[in-house]
């Protein structure tokens, strides 16, 4: 049985970032993460069908990085066809896709 | 000539909201239809959806999506992962199938209201987009296992289960009614799109894939996940609505709404996606427990999204932790036991190595559950098969649909009937979480049938299984719930007792 406090831990988190199905854009966003937020400690955990790419409160990806990573060029937006999910909220320009949380816990 | 960024324009563009003159706003957004709660149009109009797309990149992007769905698919017909899978696999795709695709259809309807009625330019530019994205579901999700219709019946459930009054069917359709077809726009955006596609598709969509590609089935792990792609857009619709309800006094009942919704998900997902993770999925093909799962997709990433919107965990937080570790094993053994009736073929999964494994994730199980499976275990090596089938029909819940189940014990189950008597007729549930949301709107519930409350009044003739079938919808023996694997997990039962005499 779980405990109460092993599922509040498991909740009380500020994990943000992209969940993406596996593929050429799963590792390239994966490098870009950690290419793109360097003052973060960025995990990845593969999963077969998909990669969880993620930091605390705030994650952000930009097309240049992802752009150089593929060796090709790409719209933010074709991020898309990957994206299966993500944790936290997102916000998407043309130049870098965000992860982040308002809140703190 | 020089492109303006998109987000130069696209504020704008969206700004569709105007003044009505020829008839008032009340009329024009019925409250019924647009659940505003009396906010006026102007405090919805800040209404800022987080996940963008324009005409234009929509149809490109969906394009490349179904480009990729359909060729993997054409790619790896040759694979035969039907013929090669292990029987516990296919079943996962019957139950799948029947359970979602008709389901993506009723979520049209969701997005068409708030296309009309939201009084969010925003909700309803991004609701257009999410009605397209459920017809592609739709369409998609009866396309895939219809070439398997000719040589088994049971897939042919894709298209039917949704037209049946089988007890499964009637579950979907009682949960997906509630937040979907029977709800104004604002409750759909939080209900829906919120409470449940943020939340519990991506258990069936992104945990199930996982398992699908494990189990070589590219195809499928392709498919459900290329879906969720799609999901993960429109499902962001909810979260600035609620956003707005808060802003303006509403905090109450919104909350009240996602309270429904999930707890209303969890039920129906717990036996959707609870037995094909933890039983129906080949021990060597499974990553994570179902339990595991929930952990990473509803509590770690849902419900943390939703105190990042103000909202609070739900009333019944201690509650739904705990039934993680029991409601899908009770309903597991329930669904194996009443298999005729259902349209797909259960995997028992309890061999010894299953049942080593789900001692390892769920501690316990084989002190509670494992004495049930004992006795079923027992009748089937004394070739007593007809103790393992159901001769009457068991205890529904009248709010989600489903036999109430509880854990066994050394001396009893810890199954307790909640009950409301009402104009003289008494209604069952599970738990104290059901008849709550029962007790929310009873009149919006009271008319309801169940499976039992239909066979009682006469409704399924003759009373006995035979008619029960028949009035599920059953087409012969073809059709019918069997053990996937034709009890031959029993040898490796008796191999293990051998070895250990």
């Amino acid at each position: 049985m779980s405990s109460k406090s092993e599922t509040d831990k498991l909740l009380h988190n500020n994990n943000v970032g992209p969940i993406v199905r596996a593929g050429e854009v799963a590792e390239a966003v994966a490098e870009a993460a950690i290419i793109d937020n360097p003052d973060k400690e960025v995990t990845v955990e593969a999963n077969g069908a998909y990669s969880r790419i993620y930091a605390e409160s705030e994650l952000i990806v930009t097309r240049e990085t992802l752009q150089e990573e593929l060796g090709r060029d790409f719209k933010m937006n074709e991020l898309e066809i990957n994206l299966a999910s993500f944790a936290g909220r997102i916000e998407v320009t043309e130049d870098q896709a965000r992860f982040y949380y308002n809140t703190t816990l | 000539m020089a492109i303006h960024q998109r987000n130069d324009w696209y504020d704008l563009t969206r700004a569709t909201n105007w003044t009505p003159s020829y008839v008032t706003e009340d009329e024009l957004f019925p409250d019924e239809m647009s659940g505003s709660m009396g906010i006026p149009m102007e405090s919805w109009e800040v209404y800022d959806e987080p996940y963008k797309t324009t005409f234009p990149e929509y149809v490109k992007v969906q394009r490349e999506k179904d480009a990729g769905a359909y060729s993997v698919k054409a790619a790896l017909e040759r694979a035969k992962i039907i013929e090669k899978s292990d029987p516990g696999w296919v079943t996962i795709l019957k139950q799948h199938y029947g359970a979602i695709a008709l389901g993506e259809y009723a979520a049209v309807t969701g997005e068409a209201r708030m296309s009309r009625f939201s009084k969010a330019p925003g909700n309803r530019n991004m609701a257009m987009f999410g009605m397209l994205d459920e017809t592609r579901h739709g369409q998609i999700q009866l396309y895939f296992p219809h070439e398997y219709c000719k040589t088994d019946r049971q897939f042919d459930w894709a298209w039917k289960a949704y037209h049946q009054n089988d007890w499964a069917s009637i579950a979907a359709k009682h949960f997906f009614d509630d937040i979907i077809t029977g709800r104004d726009a604002i409750s759909v955006a939080i209900m829906l799109t919120f409470g449940f596609e943020t939340g519990f598709t991506n258990m069936q969509f992104l945990g199930l894939a996982a398992d699908a590609a494990d189990a070589g089935d590219y195809t499928f792990a392709n498919l459900i996940s290329s879906i969720q792609t799609d999901e993960s857009r429109h499902a962001q619709q909810g979260g600035p609505a609620l956003e707005i309800l808060i802003a303006n006094g509403k905090k109450e009942e919104a909350q009240l709404k996602v309270d429904m919704a999930v707890w209303r998900a969890w039920r129906l997902f717990a036996i959707l996606t609870g037995p094909a993770m933890d039983y129906y999925t080949p021990l060597e093909h499974r990553g994570n427990s179902f339990k595991e799962f929930m952990h990473e997709w509803i509590v770690g990433q849902f419900e943390r999204s939703l105190i990042d919107l103000g909202l609070d965990k739900p009333w019944y937080w201690d509650t739904f932790m705990e039934e993680l570790d029991s409601t899908h094993h009770g309903y597991h053994l329930g669904v194996w036991y009443w298999r005729p009736t259902i349209w797909w073929n259960p995997a028992a999964g309890v061999t010894p190595d299953e049942r080593a494994w789900l001692e390892e994730k769920y501690p316990g199980w084989n002190a509670r559950w494992g004495q049930c499976w004992d006795v079923i275990t027992e009748n089937l090596i004394a070739d007593k098969e007809e103790l393992t089938l159901p001769e009457t029909l068991p205890l529904v819940c009248n709010m989600n649909q489903l036999p109430i189940v509880g854990t066994p014990g050394e001396e009893h189950w810890d199954i307790k009937v909640h009950t409301i008597e009402k104009d003289g007729r008494l209604f069952h549930f599970s738990n104290e979480v059901d008849k709550w949301v029962f007790e929310q709107d009873p009149q919006r519930y009271e008319q309801h049938m169940s499976i039992v409350d239909r066979f009682l009044n006469g409704d399924i003739q003759p009373m006995n299984l035979q008619g029960a079938l028949e009035y599920m919808g059953m087409e012969g023996v073809a059709e019918l719930g069997k053990d996937a694997h034709g009890y031959a997990w029993i040898e490796k039962v008796k191999a293990n007792m051998k070895k250990a005499s």
